[in-house]
């Protein structure tokens, strides 16, 4: 071989190396996040990252997590910059994810859709968020999360339940036993103020029914005209005052289920999610999980991954989603992710808290959405203020729904 | 070739470059926050609607929170230009002194000034923590569970709870600068006044206060300025809760931009706040500086 041949070789070599790197270097995709909570979740990401690079050479995923108000702060900022993620989380539905579609940050995905043939792959009630959007078919469905309580099954024995409450009436009940016997009933954490909203959410849907309660959070009625509307601050005053584990305004969640831990409370209104966290506190058997007595739909939000339009390489996103969305990476995850919206994926845990979500979810068809996903956002944030006036006793429950609609016809 | 510059023209030549930074980072968006002001904007698209002054219209006669976040800037504006300085002011007269251990018991006042705010909020929140804070635990032990509260959780108690974390954070700053001051008060008018016979009291009042005015006026000055524009502290320990009960003016205008997604709103709150500041801060100066021509 030539001198010439051999010189020719080797820039041909360092020619590919260099290309290599190049298309190594152009495909970076960045995912925004919340932050993970458990380790597991932040283990499982990190090899789903890995094993997906390996599978693809030349692209690398880099995760950036953040705090929930931190990430959408970040995202209003990176929509009107240049610095924006490829793919970005949110939640489904018209209150958060809908924002940031309808502000053009968010790609529509119909062809995706179609590519990886997604509306196979996910469980329906996940899947209907992406069609509520107006132009298309918008983010992927990353979880579906239902939202029931929580109860310590050794004072619920302590105060003499013994079986789970079927009408809301007999929930009061039964925290009037626990009351009886010196135990609070639930506890919440107030600093974050949708802990406590939780609970107003679910009494509305009681107490107002489902066809009023939608109508309610979509403003298209007065909550000062509706008795159910008062009726609900009412009993969310009554709970704050009489059940609740005190003082609960100056902790937040995480402090809430600390104490929910240590038996100081008897219930909590929490997601499927807790169950990984009772997992790995090695508390599974110690706890029982019902959905809230009296509320026919199901509590609960999807949360998303949505592809920004401001993504350079959408296609190495959209397969990076349906490769993290995937039946074999959602198996081998379910009892991290505590679930899966892929409907290829069975669960073979035999944890009866596992059985419990699974029948939970399996029994309803319908479901409606936490109210800081179903209001706009200013509303949500007087809506919050009013809920916690009632909770610290600075506002009379009679006047609280007139106090948010004051609100609500202001903003019109 | 020789380039004689005349003493103006060498001036702006230095201050050229600082004009620069200063005009890009801060007098550009002062002046963008302001016309933001008059607009409508959501923050993610690049349509802004101009509204007049309807969002000065909406915070002073509508937004449920505004007036609560006026009252309690002031309030802690109040209690900054009071407090602090004080409590500061007492630690330099002490500090002045020459006693054992002297230097290492300025570090240590003057270290949490070092400390990030966010931090500090950190730290303090714990401490204040209803359950197994450092406070709760105290009283309980000492059997006075009567005074237990929930500290960052009961709105007649959360802004006090928080200043006291702020005074811990901010008395170091006011410390070392009247120790400053209190370096450059000249001894030989300290030992005049005594020969002609004033008592401790008299020689303080009559000497040493009137040569610390300009520390007292600096003191002063950042006090005000940094405790209307309170932000991080407050956004660490109670995120202006609970229901808004201890939100303020800077934190208000940062929910009111990047969490609610209102920016003009959002910037109307911040110009009133820079109206606030102007309006105290420059009267204050504009009489220290005639008191000090005076003398």
């Amino acid at each position: 071989m030539s001198v010439r041949k051999q010189w020719l070789r080797i820039a041909s070599a360092a020619a590919l190396l260099l290309g290599g790197a190049a298309v190594a270097e152009a495909q970076e995709i960045k995912f925004w996040t919340l932050s993970f909570d458990n380790p597991g979740v932040a283990k499982a990401f990190d090899k789903i990252t890995k094993d997906f690079e390996a599978a693809n050479p030349g692209v690398t995923v880099k995760i950036e997590n953040r705090g929930t108000d931190e990430h959408k702060s970040a995202l209003r900022v990176a929509s009107g910059s240049d610095q924006a993620p490829d793919i970005f989380f949110m939640w489904a539905g018209l209150g958060l994810g809908g924002e940031f579609i309808k502000s053009g940050l968010a790609l529509p995905m119909d062809k995706y859709y179609t590519e990886y043939k997604w509306d196979d792959e996910f469980i329906g009630p996940a899947l209907s968020f992406s069609k509520q959007y107006t132009g298309g078919r918008y983010g992927v469905p990353f979880t579906f999360r239902g939202e029931a309580l929580y109860y310590n099954k050794a004072l619920f024995e302590k105060a003499g339940i013994s079986t789970l409450p079927k009408t809301y009436d007999e929930l009061v009940a039964d925290a009037d036993k626990l009351a009886k016997a010196g135990i609070p009933a639930i506890t919440f954490g107030g600093t974050v103020n949708w802990h406590l909203m939780r609970l107003m959410d679910e009494i509305l849907e009681v107490q107002c029914g489902p066809e009023k309660h939608d109508a309610l959070m979509a403003m298209k009625v007065s909550w000062a005209d509706e008795p159910c509307a008062t009726k609900s601050f009412e009993e969310l005053h009554k709970w704050t005052s009489k059940y609740m584990l005190k003082p609960f305004m100056g902790i937040d969640n995480n402090q809430a289920f600390n104490l929910f831990l240590a038996g100081k409370a008897a219930m909590m209104l929490e997601g499927n999610w807790l169950v990984g966290q009772l997992r790995n506190a090695n508390k599974l058997a110690d706890y029982g999980v019902f959905t809230f007595p009296g509320a026919d739909r199901l509590y609960g939000f999807g949360e998303y991954n949505y592809i920004s339009t401001k993504s350079k390489h959408p296609d190495a996103a959209a397969k990076f989603l349906d490769y993290l969305e995937s039946a074999p990476v959602q198996q081998a995850n379910v009892a991290v992710f505590g679930g899966s919206v892929n409907k290829n994926v069975k669960s073979d845990s035999k944890e009866p808290l596992d059985l419990a979500w699974q029948a939970i979810f399996a029994d309803h068809d319908k479901v409606f959405v936490n109210g800081d996903q179903a209001f706009p956002l200013d509303v949500t944030t007087e809506y919050f203020r009013v809920i916690n006036e009632v909770a610290s006793d600075h506002l009379d429950p009679g006047k609280a729904a007139g106090e948010l609609q004051k609100f609500i016809s202001a903003r019109k | 070739m020789n380039i004689r510059l005349s003493a103006p023209a060498q001036g702006f030549l230095l201050l050229a470059p600082a004009f620069l930074v200063y005009s890009v980072f801060a007098v550009y968006p002062m002046l963008d926050v302001a016309g933001l002001s008059f607009m409508k904007w959501n923050g993610l698209t690049a349509d802004k609607q101009f509204v007049g002054f309807g969002n000065y219209l909406y915070v002073f006669t509508q937004d449920t929170v505004f007036w609560q976040a006026v009252r309690n800037t002031i309030l802690w504006t109040l209690m900054s230009v009071i407090f602090p300085p004080a409590i500061g002011f007492a630690l330099a007269l002490a500090l002045n002194q020459n006693i054992p251990g002297r230097s290492p018991l300025r570090a240590l006042f003057y270290l949490p000034v070092v400390i990030a705010p966010i931090a500090v909020a950190t730290i303090w929140r714990w401490m204040y923590d209803p359950f197994f804070g450092l406070f709760n635990a105290t009283l309980t032990a000492l059997g006075l569970e009567r005074l237990i509260q929930d500290w960052l959780g009961d709105r007649n108690v959360a802004l006090y709870a928080m200043f006291v974390a702020s005074v811990w954070q901010t008395v170091g700053f006011s410390l070392v600068l009247f120790l400053a001051g209190l370096q450059n008060v000249s001894q030989t008018l300290v030992e005049a006044s005594r020969i002609d016979g004033a008592g401790r009291f008299q020689t303080f009042r009559y000497v040493t206060l009137p040569a610390l005015r300009p520390s007292i006026a600096i003191v002063l000055v950042l006090s005000v300025i940094n405790s209307l524009k309170a932000f991080d502290i407050v956004y660490g320990m109670t995120g202006g809760g609970p229901a808004q009960s201890t939100q303020m003016l800077a934190l208000w205008a940062f929910t009111q931009a990047m969490q609610l997604g209102d920016f003009g709103r959002g910037a109307a709150i911040s110009v009133v706040l820079l109206l606030i500041t102007i309006a105290i801060v420059i009267p204050y100066l504009r009489w220290t500086r005639s008191h000090e021509g005076a003398r």
